[in-house]
């Protein structure tokens, strides 16, 4: 059984239809055709896969299409709507935050709404809100000076 | 003699693309029409195949071929042993053994038609224990193994796939007269690659032409695999490799691009393969090698090693794959980088109806030199002196001598020693809950051949074409700042142009740490030849001799007179053919004595070997048994340093994996040899929560036979000395070593409250 839902991705909506038991990985991916969002466990264990719904972050692998219907859902492709980079994903570069980059998507998202729920954390507090996303490349290193840089350059603002 | 060249922070040519979301890994892309492919595999560990009946399967709807053995040419394969088909024909030897294909129009109908393939097997008893299977009468894994292919050097005899030893002098004699002996065994479990993107591979056939996109570390490998297993010519198979998303090893050697090129010829279809983390983990002929480790030392009671015996068994799995060196690389890993008087080290590389083990990360490295570094402070504490202090009288040094023999050229392993231990405070005050392990290792550099070219365009900047594969680590990324040294351009003048083996020139791929070592060198020769095709040009055009032409800041120009110059874009916009190309003269490791060892093969002596030092500073719960790792020092000679950030990134990631590796990464095996663990809840990778406080320090010894600049290779070291470091702290908090791998809080808590042994 499919069910008509509406999916506000980056700011764009898209009418689809779609099975009861498909996740909002998959139909994004595959009907929205956005692969910026990875597949490393489809279980909730990497957070390759996470996505703001409603600016809120979620594992898209373990969540329901169906569940999304109506919301607002950013990925990596709509953290920035210029050709010029967010901010955290300059710093992610900067700082060697990036290697393979199949965390990254994930990985920044995560950092995104870290930084929206708490705008000056400490490393710790980083390190705690990152714990969700597994990256097997950088050690994290580069990622948490990534994360706290952003955030020091926006308090200083 | 160290060298501190200048450096620029170096932003990935790669970057923009991946922190977007718009860069495409294999599962990311999609081909009109394609087909979805999954495999059954075996049911049991261990079985000889009766009767295989695809009949259901192909009878369901929107099934577009199954294929078996039957359906693709009756070859072996393998690296070193060719022991395996692409298809189990008459027996399985692992639970991850392929027995048949799908290929339907949903992954779902794949699925589906998998469960309705009926196998009649005979089951036969498995045999996981690796250390037993060596043992006279013991049931062969492959009964055939006489008449199999194989390298004449490995010392094969029944399930011992490989046997090695590094001998010199008279190790029994020795141990017999040393005024200590000190003897200790370990266990170490297998563990994983593990990396974050899962394979996947997509086969789309033209004509008699099949162009393969796989996420694989060795593009040029996978190409011969699937000509070989195939038989059809290496002319005829393409491999591009899109972005990867990590390795670490695990996608090293040919997996499965053939067994989707055979269904993609059978469906008259593409096909696209992608695994789920639960095939990553079991299906995979690769892991990291469970392993026994026996070290027995004679020293003196001033530090001096006068003797080492070793005695190393290692879990091979079902088949040899890429992985038939291990028993000669684990037993110069057991001798370490250490001055012994006389060796007598043997390592066994046993088959096994476990899954299979190949390289990952440094192979057998961390495991036995945790195992060895253990075994280090347990003599330093027989003869009551302090293990640092060990250390510093035995390391090799400039002239001194290697296991085999080997006369030691400028290398920085002392200095990694005193840098590690500055960085980490050793000897500081600390709570009685801490303290501080140090490990010493080392990795050889691998002379291989690579090419390259590179080619200047029309506005001015470059191409960097290249075999070479980038499986994170920046290596390929790195090679513009070589290339725009040669040519007094800037390295983000260039593009690369890679990881398509219609492209590059033959590469090993992005294994063995030696990327920046041996394509570097081929980038550099190009850019060179570029630069003399230049200065022809330039010489024409100023009408000056080229012997006073430099290359700077984009032009060519009279030295000394820098307003008679020509730009670089004045001299490409001609439509001039301006084109070099590279390879080098292959460095080899030093020639050895080394005819008292058997199962030689070319590791008796490292060649520009790269030395490392790791300090860790724990804290331990003793009512746990939970360590948690304070502060990390990571000291390393890799040569000159490149590119600082990427060299830093690998120290920073090797690190936090050894941690893994240390304590809580293994693949847990049931009593019949099937993983108990395929899953990222089970098998723990360290989070950024676990991660300590990581301080580098690179020494940078200028090494005769390194790489480009003085460069050594930077990827493996990270991980070696990692989980012996770590062992040693915990061992001076509990009185004694733990000696299982991983020291889980369990085995932290039971050696706590036992007798430890193993």
């Amino acid at each position: 059984m499919t069910y008509s839902i509406t999916l506000n991705v980056n700011g764009v909506e898209y009418p689809l239809e779609v099975d009861a038991h498909a996740s909002l990985l998959n139909t994004v991916r595959d009907q929205v055709g956005l692969t910026g969002s990875k597949e490393g466990c489809d279980d909730s264990e990497c957070g390759a896969c996470m996505m703001l719904i409603d600016g809120r972050p979620v594992n898209s692998c373990s969540y329901l299409a169906v569940q999304a219907n109506g919301s607002q859902v950013t990925t990596v492709e709509g953290l920035t709507n210029t050709d010029d980079l967010a901010p955290l994903q300059e710093a992610f570069l900067v700082e060697g935050g990036v290697q393979c980059g199949f965390c990254t998507p994930g990985m920044l998202i995560s950092a995104t709404a870290l930084l929206e729920s708490n705008p000056d954390p400490t490393s710790d507090e980083v390190r705690i809100g990152l714990s969700g996303n597994l990256c097997r490349c950088t050690g994290y290193d580069g990622i948490v000076k990534a994360v706290l840089k952003v955030a020091e350059a926006r308090s200083g603002n | 003699m160290t060298i501190a060249p200048e450096r620029k922070p170096f932003i990935r040519p790669d970057g923009k693309e991946k922190v977007t979301g718009l860069g495409r890994y294999t599962a990311d892309l999609n081909l009109t029409g394609q087909a979805f492919a999954r495999f059954k595999y075996a049911d049991h560990p261990h079985a000889r195949i009766v009767r295989i009946d695809t009949a259901a399967a192909r009878a369901l709807p929107g099934v577009f071929a199954v294929l078996t053995h039957a359906d693709v040419p009756d070859v072996l394969y393998g690296g070193m042993v060719e022991d395996r088909r692409l298809f189990a024909k008459e027996k399985v030897r692992w639970e991850g053994d392929v027995v048949a294909a799908v290929a339907a129009r949903t992954a779902e109908i794949a699925a589906e038609a998998v469960r309705l393939i009926e196998v009649e097997y005979e089951v036969l008893e498995p045999l996981p224990d690796f250390a037993a299977n060596m043992e006279p009468g013991a049931t062969l894994v492959h009964e055939a193994w006489e008449g199999y292919e194989a390298d004449d050097s490995l010392d094969r005899n029944q399930n011992i796939l490989g046997h090695s030893s590094i001998v010199k002098g008279d190790a029994d004699g020795a141990m017999e007269s040393a005024e200590v002996v000190v003897k200790s065994r370990f266990v170490s479990d297998a563990s994983q690659g593990a990396p974050i993107e899962p394979r996947a591979i997509l086969a789309q056939w033209q004509g008699d032409r099949v162009t393969i996109w796989s996420s694989t570390q060795v593009p040029f490998a996978a190409r011969s695999g699937v000509a070989h297993t195939l038989q059809i010519p290496e002319s005829h198979v393409r491999v591009i490799v899109p972005l990867l998303g990590g390795g670490f090893g695990s996608k090293c050697d040919f997996h499965f691009e053939a067994h989707v090129a055979a269904l993609a010829r059978a469906t008259r279809r593409p096909v696209k393969l992608v695994f789920s983390r639960q095939e990553e983990f079991f299906a995979p002929d690769h892991r990291r090698e469970g392993m026994i480790i026996e070290l027995e030392t004679g020293a003196t009671r001033d530090g001096r090693l006068v003797s080492r015996r070793g005695r190393l068994i290692l879990d091979k799995g079902a088949y040899c794959g890429e992985g038939g060196f291990f028993a000669q690389m684990a037993a110069m890993h057991a001798c370490g980088p250490y001055k012994l008087d006389n060796v007598n080290v043997e390592a066994f590389l046993n088959y096994s109806t476990n899954q299979p083990s190949s390289s990952v990360r440094a192979p057998t490295a961390p495991q036995t030199c945790w195992a060895l570094e253990q075994h280090m402070d347990e003599v330093a504490m027989a003869i009551g002196m302090d293990p640092v202090e060990l250390r510093r009288r035995a390391l090799i040094e400039e002239g001194a001598e290697g296991p085999a023999g080997q006369i030691f050229d400028r290398i920085g392993a002392k200095e990694t020693l005193e840098a590690a231990l500055e960085m980490i405070g050793y000897g500081q005050e600390l709570p009685e809950d801490e303290a501080i392990g140090v490990a010493c290792g080392w990795w050889p550099s691998f002379g291989s051949q690579s090419g390259a070219y590179v080619k200047l365009n029309g506005d001015g900047t470059g191409t960097i074409i290249t075999g070479a594969m980038e499986s994170g680590t920046g290596a390929v990324m790195g090679l513009p700042l070589l290339a725009a040294e040669v040519l007094g351009m800037k390295p983000e003048d260039f593009s690369i142009l890679y990881q398509d083996t219609d492209a590059g020139p033959w590469d090993m791929g992005s294994s063995g740490s030696q990327t920046t070592f041996n394509n570097g060198r081929a980038v550099i020769e190009a850019a060179r030849e570029v630069r003399e095709k230049l200065l022809d040009l330039a010489a024409a055009e100023l009408e000056a001799n080229r012997d006073d032409l430099e290359l700077v800041d984009g032009e060519v120009r009279v030295k000394g007179s820098p307003g008679t110059s020509v730009t670089i874009v004045d001299l490409a916009e001609t439509g001039e053919t301006i084109i070099g190309k590279g390879s080098g003269d292959v460095p080899e490791a030093p020639e050895v004595d080394a005819s008292a060892c058997v199962g030689r093969l070319g590791m008796e002596s490292f060649l520009a070997p790269q030395l490392i030092t790791h300090a860790a500073r724990i804290k331990l719960d003793r009512a746990t048994g939970v360590v948690r790792v304070l502060e990390f020092a990571a000291a390393h000679d890799s040569g000159v340093i490149i590119n600082r950030m990427g060299a830093d990134g690998q120290v920073y990631g090797g690190v936090m994996m050894g941690i893994g590796q240390a304590l809580s990464e293994a693949t847990w095996f049931d009593d019949d040899g099937r993983q108990r663990n395929p899953g990222l809840l089970d098998y723990k990778l360290q989070t950024v929560s676990d991660g300590p406080k990581i301080d580098i320090r690179w020494i940078e010894i200028d090494t005769p036979g390194a790489g480009p600049k003085g460069s050594k290779g930077v990827g493996e070291p990270p991980s070696v000395p990692t989980p012996g470091a770590i062992g040693n702290a915990i061992a001076k908090l509990i009185g004694g070593p733990v000696r299982r791998l991983p020291m889980t809080p369990e085995r932290v808590w039971e050696t706590m409250n036992g007798d430890g042994e193993v």
